[in-house]
């Protein structure tokens, strides 16, 4: 008798160790409120995201291991009109809000407020900030001033070192959350499908510079923490230098997008 | 009997250690990411190493700062002249005494006296920050180009947003104003009596600690340094203080600080 107690006294006390500790190497659970977050790592090809239904996928993917599975998600992505295909606008494909972050918190009541649709609005901005751009995880998104290195312009360094600045999240998106129209430049990494770079034949050694130009693969990216660019903007500060892996992190990114839950 | 102890004993054990695993987790700072936030706001800025620091001549970009510390009563400021002297006082200290300082505040109308617009006292741009030389980043040290800029005078200035944000919004010593999620006290709100635009008040409630002169009753509009809280993001017109005394500040995340111009 004394024996089986025994055993089962030490089997439980195995048991509740073994779950603690795999309990304690998990983040903290989402709020169940969370239909925001910012996705916690990218896919790993430069601006080419599978397209928006790649992307759409992803931040699925991200959503389901840390059990919110359950709400349609979509990417924060615009793309632009092309022969035979219309623009589609990231703000049209986010549902109504009000969204929460991982930890609950409101970032934006509705569409008006999160884009600023009016002027008033505009000067106010949402609540979108560095404490509430959250991952799914629940991790912050390294930003300016959080872990300074020059090497963070380099993607073979930025790649194992995840707390190195990576702010820059792609969304193709102008500030009104609406797609880059009538133009034959690229501001969605030629609609999430490319991970080229200018070609220096043409651009020069370093690419030509920055943003949309003829004949220079890119993405127009904004700021969770609202740091950087010489604005604020959190969908729409600035181009990148180009669509590949490697070119995404020598202005700070690593090819991260928004994830919004329609319901 | 003993045996049971002994089992007793470890299950205690393994349970505590459970906790103090668990207790680590929920931690926001347990990312080694953090160093913008809780750190008091003398670990940055000053000293910056040898690009800048201290030394002689290393303020003359300085165009903007916010106010190291308030002026101890409340919203009296000694009106926008009392303002302008702690600017210029502040500046000076510093070595930036020979640039002609301005408080950002707006007045509201009152009888036989026009109502003063912030954005009207500050000159016209581009305004930079004491992080210009420290930090070796020169586009971070623009606080904005110019006036439209600064308070988004069309929709899509107004819906990016000017380059004052956290990091940028150093005082005249180059420290960082702590904001949401710092270590206390919070000394985020910063004194306007602004509407989003810079312009005053024009209605007839308080907005300016009775024009910058009243440590008692009245309220004053403030905007974040951080450009966190209030559900907005705005540096200039977030919300109105609960009144005008010191204590009344400092409950809602201030301590009477205000943003300093140089018109030239």
């Amino acid at each position: 008798m004394t024996k089986t107690r025994s055993l089962v006294t030490a089997l439980a006390v195995v048991f509740l160790l073994g779950s603690c500790l795999v309990l304690a190497q998990q983040n903290p659970a989402p709020h169940p409120n969370m239909n925001f977050f910012v996705t916690s790592g990218p896919i790993g090809d430069g601006g080419n995201l599978g397209g928006l239904a790649g992307a759409d996928a992803h931040c699925r993917t991200l959503a389901a291991a840390v059990g919110a599975g359950n709400r349609t998600w979509h990417a924060y992505l615009s793309t632009q009109d092309r022969p035979g295909q219309p623009a589609i606008n990231a703000r049209d494909r986010i549902g109504s809000g009000p969204w929460y972050s991982q930890k609950g918190e409101m970032i934006a009541r509705d569409l008006a407020h999160l884009h600023g649709d009016t002027h008033e609005l505009a000067r106010l901005g949402n609540n979108l900030n560095k404490l509430t751009g959250l991952t799914e995880k629940g991790e912050t998104v390294p930003g300016l001033y959080d872990y300074a290195d020059p090497r963070d312009n380099d993607w073979e360094y930025v790649k194992t070192t995840p707390y190195s600045n990576r702010h820059e999240m792609l969304t193709g998106t102008q500030p009104d959350g609406r797609a880059f129209t009538g133009t034959d430049l690229d501001y969605t990494c030629d609609n999430w499908t490319s991970n080229k770079d200018p070609d220096p034949a043409t651009q020069g050694p370093r690419g030509g510079g920055l943003g949309a130009a003829p004949g220079r693969p890119n993405a127009q990216i904004g700021f969770p923490d609202r740091n950087g660019g010489g604005n604020g903007s959190w969908n729409s500060s600035h181009g990148t230098r180009g669509c590949s892996q490697a070119a995404l992190p020598r202005t700070h990114g690593v090819g991260m997008f928004y994830c919004f839950a329609i319901n | 009997m003993t045996k049971l102890n002994a089992y007793g004993a470890v299950f205690c054990v393994s349970l505590l250690a459970c906790c103090l695993a668990l207790a680590q987790q929920g931690q926001p700072g347990a990312q080694p990411n953090q160093q913008g936030r809780g750190a008091p706001p003398a670990d940055q800025g000053r000293g910056g190493g040898g690009r800048g620091g201290r030394g002689p001549g290393s303020h003359n970009q300085m165009s903007f700062f916010v106010t190291s510390v308030g002026m101890g009563k409340g919203g009296d400021l000694g009106g926008p002249a009392g303002a302008d002297a702690h600017c210029q006082k502040l500046a000076t200290v510093v070595g930036a005494g020979n640039k002609t300082w301005r408080a950002y505040l707006s007045t509201q109308a009152r009888p036989g006296q026009a109502a003063v617009n912030a954005r009207d006292r500050i000159g016209t741009g581009p305004w930079y920050n004491f992080g210009f030389a420290q930090l070796g980043q020169p586009q971070n040290a623009v606080i904005s180009q110019n006036l439209g800029e600064l308070h988004g005078d069309t929709l899509v200035q107004a819906q990016r947003g000017s380059n004052l944000f956290k990091q940028s919004a150093r005082t005249e010593y180059g420290q960082v104003i702590r904001g949401v999620g710092d270590l206390p006290p919070v000394q985020h709100d910063i004194l306007t009596g602004s509407q989003t635009d810079g312009r005053a008040f024009t209605d007839n409630a308080d907005h300016t600690c009775n024009n910058w002169t009243s440590s008692g009753a009245g309220s004053a509009q403030v905007g974040h340094s951080d450009r966190i809280g209030n559900m907005n993001a705005s540096w200039n017109s977030s919300h109105a203080t609960t009144g005008c005394s010191q204590e009344a500040l400092v409950s809602t995340g201030g301590a009477g600080l205000f943003y300093c111009f140089a018109v030239n």
